[in-house]
């Protein structure tokens, strides 16, 4: 069965861009990734799906219904983490949840106490003394209090330190368990790598693909910067798997796609000073991976 | 229940400061009405100087001066000048402050329609207007009463907030129609302010100009005006009748302007 579903949605915005022809499914109990760089129509389709703003053509229903005629009625069964979460002035931690919780017909005080207590969350904190990660932290709790069948999370970890991060992965891996759909957006490719079994790729309000993560997964990402002792062979790193391969002087930049083992024995013979290695952003894989595709 | 509760919470200080100040308005004008008589001198004397028209700008020429149910009627104009403000704004803040404080994305994801989160909000709002109403009438009967001598103004004073809660209510629906229309919610409450200050001017070019007699219907402040109720016409029920109209209209634009657009995130 299919939780989400969209059929051609688009949205646009007089002359900047909104999103074109999104057309996507999440099967039930599956971690769904949306993953796109900044402006690429995340939040708009994740807005039209709670109906905060409706699609100008095209459709989308989530448990089957349509999320403009019924959403108040879908929305008991969702879960939301905006991207940034803004709460009301003067209100304690524990009052805005407990707000939060009054529109769900269930007793979620239990719950608000595990989650606080997973999340190492103060309770009788003013939210307006918090700091953002502490506001975000606000915003999963009250995002999972009512158990919801469907998760949205709109770019859920900025601000979270990585030990927190790891902690809400767990505690979404634990929903996933338990029964629940997640729609995982993010720009962070490591992250829906690390959780999702999904994705659809999105550029330019576009979905450009639709892929299994294990098909994500082979196609490993680094980006490589190396500073090397002396001048080495401009063909050296010259191999399959390396991009947008730069030399100046001892310093060497490339992007590297594939089997890790390779290239770490292909600079094991080569004297360094350094070496920095991390991941590229989406924009750069984008770029060279997917624009010949799209 | 829930977003009724919150947004009475959230409009207490905000009432609180707006009783004390309307309080302290009626307080400090009737003080100037004892000032008045103690000196012995008669106010109609005094403002026989001025000119007419200048009377006629501020509204006080209709008014038997030596009174305090007179003088308090003079100092009504600018009593539900004050009410109607507070009143447009809490209109307006019905939709926009929850899109000015972005606080959009944790309530209208919760299972509830914008048309339960107006309707609740709309009887929270009223509530407010109700009980500064309430202090209003207080206050001014306590205060004109102390200085009263010898006139009926029970009745008078009823209908004085009679009109200005009814003027209240336009304006509180104007100010919900205006942000629900509004796709800036930052200048949704200054917009609902301008028009009713736009319409105040109007009225009080009426007082000054009998040629603009006419444009009375277009001006809610002159609907139920202190003069002709301290006067003795009481209220008008043409205009009681176009009051309804127009809240009735303003109410059903709110939902439905509210319900077809977008929220802003």
């Amino acid at each position: 069965m299919n939780v989400i579903e969209t059929n051609n949605l688009t949205k646009s915005y007089g002359k900047s861009r909104g999103i074109v022809d999104i057309s996507f499914s999440v099967k039930e109990g599956e971690i769904f990734g949306f993953i796109g760089p900044n402006g690429s129509g995340k939040s708009t389709t994740i807005r039209i799906l709670l109906s905060l703003i409706y699609p100008t053509s095209g459709s989308a229903n989530i448990f089957g219904k349509d999320v403009v005629a019924y959403g108040s009625e879908i929305k008991k069964e969702i879960g939301y983490l905006p991207s940034e979460v803004f709460y009301y002035a003067n209100m304690k931690v524990i009052e805005l949840l407990k707000y939060s919780a009054s529109f769900y017909k269930k007793d979620c005080s239990k719950r608000i106490n595990y989650l606080a207590e997973i999340m190492h969350l103060d309770l009788n904190k003013k939210i307006d003394d918090l700091s953002f990660g502490n506001k975000k932290k606000v915003g999963i709790v009250q995002g999972l209090l009512h158990e919801p069948k469907l998760i949205i999370l709109d770019e859920p970890t900025s601000g979270l330190d990585p030990l927190m991060q790891q902690k809400f992965f767990d505690l979404l891996k634990e929903e996933n368990k338990k029964g629940a759909t997640i729609l995982f957006s993010s720009h962070i490719l490591s992250e829906v790598q690390k959780l999702c079994d999904r994705v659809a790729i999105i550029k330019e309000g576009k979905i450009i693909k639709l892929e299994n993560i294990s098909a994500l997964k082979e196609n490993n990402y680094k980006r490589f910067r190396i500073e090397t002792l002396s001048k080495i062979d401009k063909n050296h790193f010259n191999i399959m798997g390396v991009n947008k391969l730069e030399i100046k002087e001892n310093r060497v930049k490339f992007i590297f796609k594939g089997n890790i083992n390779i290239i770490i024995k292909k600079i094991s013979f080569i004297e360094i000073s350094n070496i920095w290695i991390d991941e590229p952003d989406l924009e750069e894989i984008f770029m060279h991976h997917y624009s010949k595709e799209a | 229940m829930n977003i009724f509760t919150r947004e009475m919470k959230a409009n207490r200080k905000p009432l609180i400061l707006w009783g004390i100040s309307i309080v302290a308005m009626i307080s400090g004008g009737m003080g100037k009405f004892a000032a008045y008589t103690n000196s012995g001198e008669s106010i109609n004397d005094m403002l026989d100087i001025l000119p007419k028209s200048l009377l006629n700008v501020y509204g006080i020429s209709s008014f038997d001066l030596s009174t305090a149910i007179g003088f308090y009627g003079v100092l009504f104009l600018y009593l539900i000048l004050i009410a109607t403000v507070y009143a447009v704004m809490l209109g307006a803040n019905i939709i926009a402050k929850e899109e000015k404080d972005k606080t959009t994305e944790f309530l209208f994801v919760k299972p509830v329609s914008r048309s339960k989160v107006i309707t609740s909000k709309l009887f929270a709002v009223l509530l407010n207007i109700i009980i500064l109403n309430i202090v209003t009438f207080i206050a001014s009967f306590v205060i004109v009463n102390h200085f009263n001598v010898g006139n009926a103004i029970l009745t008078d004073m009823i209908m004085l907030i009679m009109g200005m809660f009814i003027t209240q209510l336009i304006f509180m629906c104007i100010g919900a129609l205006v942000a629900s229309v509004s796709k800036n919610p930052k200048a949704a409450t200054s917009t609902a302010i301008g028009i009713l200050l736009i319409t105040f001017m109007i009225s009080m070019l009426i007082n000054m100009n009998d040629k603009l007699e006419n444009l009375k219907y277009i001006t809610p402040f002159k609907y139920f005006g202190a003069e002709s109720i301290i006067s003795g016409k009481g209220m008008d029920l043409v205009f009681i009748t176009l009051s309804m109209v127009i809240i009735a209209i303003s109410l059903a634009g709110t939902y439905r302007f509210y319900n077809k657009r977008d929220l802003r995130v």
